[in-house]
């Protein structure tokens, strides 16, 4: 017996030398990295790595330098810090706008192709400087979890579409499918705003258009299949803060060749604020259902329009059309085809105000 | 013919369910989506019902083979082909289930490396984990299937972890269904037995059932349990990942992983690799102890030094496959021989001896 249990013991003491330990007080926790355009053929990297101090409070260290590819930067970056870089809880990469405008193909092999790098973290476009952002203080937790505290809330409450990297992924290599990323932007040295979508080509993973903040909340009704949202309604004199608490799309093939896509939308919403002359009577609210659903239907209608001129599709109606269809077979550049190009979309939306809080 | 195991070292007859289920979860799940989705697209999943079902027949098959002479895989081949000729072809089957053991351990280990440390040394751990073998099957048969219950029912939590997925998952991409034509689904199917291997391992344990045909029932019922949860971990696969991104994906199942967000841990990946170790135990435990009981059944060498002896053979053979390529191409192997084991050699195993009994009758 005791010469089994020391056998035992003996392969334990092998074990232990095995491998590279990585104790936490001895490496530095990188949360955020950035990636700006620099000149031809460099880029500049900066990058955020914890800080704690002893009064529990987080300070934003960043380190910054100029490379030529990805890797090379985080050689450099090594090179400044005094412990060695870890990688494992990263919550955001964050693109400068002129970098990716040029492409982000090769910036973006990194995160996907390391195995510590999680499927949650945040790709974000910066409308700017992204070192420059980087370099702000914003909260008292740390500029990364700022940033990625501001796009989770908007993706649950408000008007921002899910995002995270698997799914910017998942729709780069789906056929019939682009991608889209959301782009912030520095205010002052202490605050940031999320200022819109950016939709990409796929051939080197390109901004090609950005979306307004104002029209968000009609991209989110599009292409995620349940969503939240809050959205305003202006009619002549009086103006109401429309709240959706469930909305959900539903596409239907209607007529073949040439395809017509129909889109129900169908939005339940609690009236949040109203200001105007008049109470706000049953049939107030009717026509404030009403002119909702004029509204959806002519952005989203348009929204498409405007996907179908810039060759992308990021709804996804590609990839729609595909899965209800035997037989087809859509190639890499269905954006370009002339199949979406004379696709008919008809967006039909059905609103119903449940509740408009608790005065009459 | 028939070979006689005392009383108490038998096995009761439902822990069948463990030894088949465990062996067939292996070192493939982390990674089958890919390969069954290259010929077949999105269809696969049919595929993993369609390979779910093969392997009932098969196990059908297994059992009439081994009613027929009531021992194991040695004493049907001396049934069939003579005591000498018999024994030499058995012996043939002891590096078969070496493959099995090293093709997994060496996965494994690769796993580890690629996900965790990538400075970790093969030999060091494949050593630590042979010693581990080698304790548990010192302990005989019953030891062995001890480990076979508990490496099945305490892991088995790691099935709610895929829950995760759900929220960034569309179930319409699998969408339309039978959309691929009929010669690439049993392609698919082919490639997907791979996955399901480990049950021929039945061959060398029967004779240790207390109750062989009541054990038929939970044997079924363990390849129905595995058909549903490949079916199942298939479905949320496809629904995650687009199809060209699954292509580019080794180890899809654990790049699900990846998306699981628990308070307490950054990555969950570690814990689930970690986990692994225990998937993968009764792999090994199991493949090292039939080819040990194969050497003592046909040159009469000690099961206690044979199995000594072929975990040093797994031991040497694991150092040999250092890259990606050569790792594999030990899976493709192990796999292809497995296949034809499995569905060729083993249907052809019931001809012959219901041939060799008419004629021997006469």
């Amino acid at each position: 017996m005791t010469n089994r249990f020391g056998v035992g013991l003996l392969s334990l003491f092998f074990l232990t030398g095995c491998v590279q330990k990585e104790i936490l007080d001895d490496i530095a926790i990188e949360i955020a990295r950035g990636y700006d355009w620099k000149e031809e053929d460099k880029i500049e990297g900066t990058m955020l790595v914890y800080n704690f101090q002893p009064d529990k409070s987080i300070k934003n260290t960043t380190l910054t330098t100029t490379a030529s590819t990805s890797r090379e930067l985080v050689n450099y970056l090594q090179e400044q810090s005094p412990e060695p870089l870890s990688e494992g809880s990263l919550e955001v990469f964050l693109f400068g706008k002129k970098l990716a405008n040029e492409g982000l193909i090769d910036y973006l092999d990194a995160p996907i192709r390391n195995a510590s790098i999680g499927a949650r973290l945040f790709l974000v476009v910066v409308d700017g400087n992204a070192k420059e952002l980087l370099n702000g203080n914003y909260g008292n937790r740390g500029n990364a979890i700022f940033i990625s505290n501001l796009l989770l809330h908007n993706i649950k409450y408000e008007n921002l579409p899910k995002t995270n990297l698997q799914l910017f992924f998942r729709d780069y290599y789906e056929v019939g499918k682009t991608g889209f990323l959301p782009q912030i932007k520095k205010i002052d040295d202490n605050k940031l705003e999320l200022n819109g979508i950016s939709f990409f080509k796929t051939d080197k993973i390109r901004v090609i258009d950005t979306l307004e903040t104002e029209k968000m909340f009609y991209f989110k009704l599009l292409v995620d299949k349940f969503s939240e949202g809050s959205h305003i309604v202006e009619r002549d004199a009086d103006k109401a803060v429309i709240r959706s608490i469930s909305s959900r799309h539903k596409m239907k093939i209607t007529k073949r060749d040439p395809y017509t896509v129909t889109v129900h939308i169908k939005i339940r919403g609690i009236i949040r604020e109203y200001t105007g002359p008049g109470t706000l009577t049953k049939k107030v609210i009717t026509k404030y259902e009403k002119a909702l659903e004029e509204e959806v239907t002519k952005e989203c209608e348009a929204l498409i329009k405007r996907f179908q001129e810039q060759e992308i599709d990021p709804v996804g109606l590609g990839f729609f059309i595909q899965t209800r269809t035997r037989g087809l077979h859509l190639k890499k550049d269905w954006e370009e085809s002339d199949m979406y190009k004379n696709l008919t979309v008809k967006v039909v939306t059905d609103v119903k105000v449940l509740e408009s809080g608790v005065i009459e | 013919m028939s070979v006689s195991i005392p009383e108490k070292s038998k096995i009761s007859h439902f822990l069948v369910f463990f030894l088949i289920s465990s062996m067939q979860i292996g070192i493939g799940v982390l990674g089958f989506q890919r390969i069954i989705a290259k010929t077949a697209g999105y269809d696969a999943w049919i595929s993993v019902i369609i390979a779910g079902l093969f392997n009932h027949i098969i196990i059908w098959i297994m059992f009439k083979v081994l009613e027929s002479t009531n021992g194991d895989l040695v004493s049907v081949h001396t049934f069939i082909l003579g005591n000498k000729v018999g024994k030499i072809i058995s012996s043939v089957f002891t590096i078969y289930f070496v493959l099995l053991a090293t093709a997994v351990l060496r996965t494994y280990i690769e796993i580890i490396q690629v996900w965790m440390f990538p400075d970790l040394k093969t030999f060091w751990y494949a050593f630590a984990y042979l010693l581990a073998t080698i304790y548990i099957i010192y302990g005989g048969f019953r030891t062995v299937t001890g480990i076979a219950f508990f490496c099945t029912v305490l892991p088995s939590y790691l099935i709610l972890t895929f829950a995760y997925t759900v929220p960034f998952s569309n179930f319409e991409s699998i969408l339309p269904i039978f959309d691929h034509k009929l010669k690439d689904i049993f392609l698919a199917t082919r490639d997907m037995s791979l996955t399901y291997l480990g049950f021929e391992t039945l061959m060398m344990y029967y004779p240790y059932i207390k109750n062989p045909e009541k054990s038929k029932k939970w044997a079924h019922l363990a390849i129905l349990s595995t058909t549903f949860l490949y079916t199942v971990l298939t479905i949320i696969t496809f629904a995650y990942f687009s199809e060209g991104q699954l292509e580019k994906t080794v180890w899809a199942t654990l790049s699900m992983w990846k998306i699981v967000q628990l308070p307490f841990v950054e990555r969950f990946e570690y814990i689930g690799i970690a986990n692994w170790n225990l998937i993968i135990l009764p792999n090994i435990c199991i493949a090292i102890w039939c080819s040990s009981r194969i050497l003592k059944r046909t040159v009469n060498i000690k099961q206690k030094k044979g199995v000594i002896l072929i975990a040093l053979l797994c031991l040497v053979s694991l150092n040999f496959f250092e890259t990606r390529d050569q790792i594999n191409w030990l899976n493709d192997l192990t796999g292809k021989i497995g296949f034809y084991v499995n569905y060729f050699y083993i249907p052809f195993l019931l001809v012959t001896v219901l041939i060799v009994r008419k004629v021997k009758k006469k």
